[in-house]
């Protein structure tokens, strides 16, 4: 079988494929450049191959289609033939219905996405904003509770320092000084006694810390008969520490005064160490 | 050529020839009644053909509105030296069909279908719609086909008729009918070959 020969069987194989549409589309590509230069002769095979295809079509049970494809038909041709010069006039079937249907349905949905994630990060934002303000209003809340404890720490501390400052400003007051003995000798005291009045103001200093279950107890001792003054604790020992007593309406001129540790809450008669003393001066 | 022969039967194929190349004309000039009138003499002819390609009617019709749109966008393209508008239009339905029926769209529509209306039939038609005379030429002509394919042997038979029916391209009719790819390029082109001499014997 020589070259020419097998030239044209392979034309008349591919053109019978070509015509029944069952080649590959490699193939049919192959096909349309062999038919490009084909002879007269292949070119009459492929007519006569195509118009046999075509023949075949009548083999086929005739179908009615809905009038409405018609309907579309003639209302795109009209379109078409009534748009702008150069308009090209889409017609749109089912099938494209459904391809734009879902182009459509692809681009609200990204656009969707979009809208929400905006939403939520602007939500996310605000939701950080008001908790950062949250934050910021506890943080105020807490200093302004401070502030207020300390104007109210102030306040007492004024007030406190008023009393005293009142003791002090009395014309006619006895002062008694009292040290320190063995168990503390640095301590130091002093009572400033408005006799008048009744009132009196204890000032310590380098008196030790007391114990939880320990008091400091002053008492007055008029021919060594110790009477109770109240008691009192030291919290801050660096510092003197300045003490109201009240009901000391007492007329004795002499006698003296003593601090000594004892249980919480004080004791009717001293036992505990006796860190201050000091006697009335006439 | 047989085209031509074919063609010929009958002065009434003769004058729709005429009457086709004519509407041709129009709708290149872009003339909808011409497509309307186009749509009338073949939309049954088309879409029986394609509802039994696709196997399912609103995909037919689907293609059948492609077809007719291709037409319109492209009536300059059809070559008068080249054939009759019957068998450029054929093609031209044909090849969108199969362009579907091939299509991954339809494939996977098809594997999600449980029922497919399949009534396909294998017979010459008869349309009470058309004119008797024309009834009667289009039954010859599709008879003529008919008892043509009937005298190919078996085997060259089945390939055209599965390709041709049932669109299947060659490499699947060799897998589906487990016989090698280049028997099924064989038979097909000689079944063709045969079918070409014998309506060209037939118009003789």
């Amino acid at each position: 079988m020589d070259e020419q020969q097998n030239n044209s069987l392979n034309f008349e194989e591919l053109c019978a494929g070509f015509v029944l549409n069952s080649l590959s589309e490699q193939e049919a590509d192959t096909f349309l450049q062999l038919l490009e230069g084909a002879t007269s002769q292949q070119q009459e095979l492929f007519e006569d191959m195509q118009a046999i295809a075509s023949e075949m079509a009548l083999l086929y049970p005739e179908l009615k289609p809905t009038d409405k494809i018609r309907e579309q038909l003639i209302e795109m041709a009209w379109a078409s033939v009534n748009s702008p010069k150069g308009a090209n006039i889409l017609y749109l079937n089912r099938f494209r219905y459904a391809v734009a249907a879902s182009v459509v349905f692809m681009l609200v949905s990204l656009g969707l996405l979009f809208y929400t994630q905006n939403i939520t990060s602007d939500l996310t934002r605000q939701g950080e904003l008001l908790s950062e303000q949250g934050k910021f209003m506890e943080q105020q809340s807490k200093m302004l509770e401070a502030r207020e404890s300390t104007i109210l720490a102030l306040r007492d501390e004024v007030e406190r320092k008023e009393e005293l400052l009142t003791i002090l400003e009395a014309r006619d007051v006895d002062l008694i000084l009292m040290d320190g003995l063995d168990v503390n000798p640095n301590g130091y005291g002093k009572v400033v006694w408005d006799k008048d009045n009744g009132k009196a103001l204890l000032q310590v200093a380098n008196l030790p810390s007391v114990p939880t279950d320990k008091d400091y107890q002053l008492w007055f001792i008029i021919d060594n008969q110790p009477i109770s003054a109240g008691v009192f604790a030291v919290e801050d020992p660096r510092n003197d520490n300045f003490f109201r007593i009240e009901e000391m309406q007492r007329g004795e001129a002499t006698g003296a005064f003593a601090i000594t540790l004892e249980p919480k809450g004080g004791v009717p008669q001293p036992t505990g160490d006796m860190y201050l003393l000091g006697s009335m001066i006439n | 050529m047989l085209f031509f022969f074919l063609s010929a039967v009958g002065r009434i194929l003769t004058q729709n020839n005429t009457r086709d190349r004519e509407l041709m004309r129009r709708i290149a000039s872009k003339d909808p009644e011409a497509l309307g009138l186009l749509y009338d003499h073949y939309n049954k002819l088309l879409f029986g053909l394609l509802r039994s390609i696709l196997k399912k009617t609103e995909e037919a019709e689907d293609i059948l509105q492609e077809v007719f749109t291709s037409i319109w966008e492209k009536a300059h393209q059809f070559d008068t030296e080249r054939g009759t508008p019957y068998t450029w239009i054929v093609s031209l339905t044909r090849n969108k069909g199969i362009d579907r029926l091939r299509s991954k769209v339809y494939k996977e529509q098809k594997k999600q279908d449980a029922v497919i209306d399949d009534d396909e039939a294998f017979f010459p038609l008869f349309s009470e719609e058309n004119n008797p005379l024309e009834n009667t030429i289009l039954s010859d002509r599709a008879k003529r086909v008919y008892e043509a394919l009937e005298k190919l042997s078996e085997k060259q038979r089945t390939v055209i008729q599965v390709a041709y029916f049932d669109g299947l391209s060659q490499s699947e009719i060799s897998e589906e009918m487990n016989i090698p790819l280049g028997t099924v390029k064989t038979r097909m082109r000689d079944g063709m070959i045969k079918l070409r001499e014998l309506l060209s014997q037939e118009m003789a």
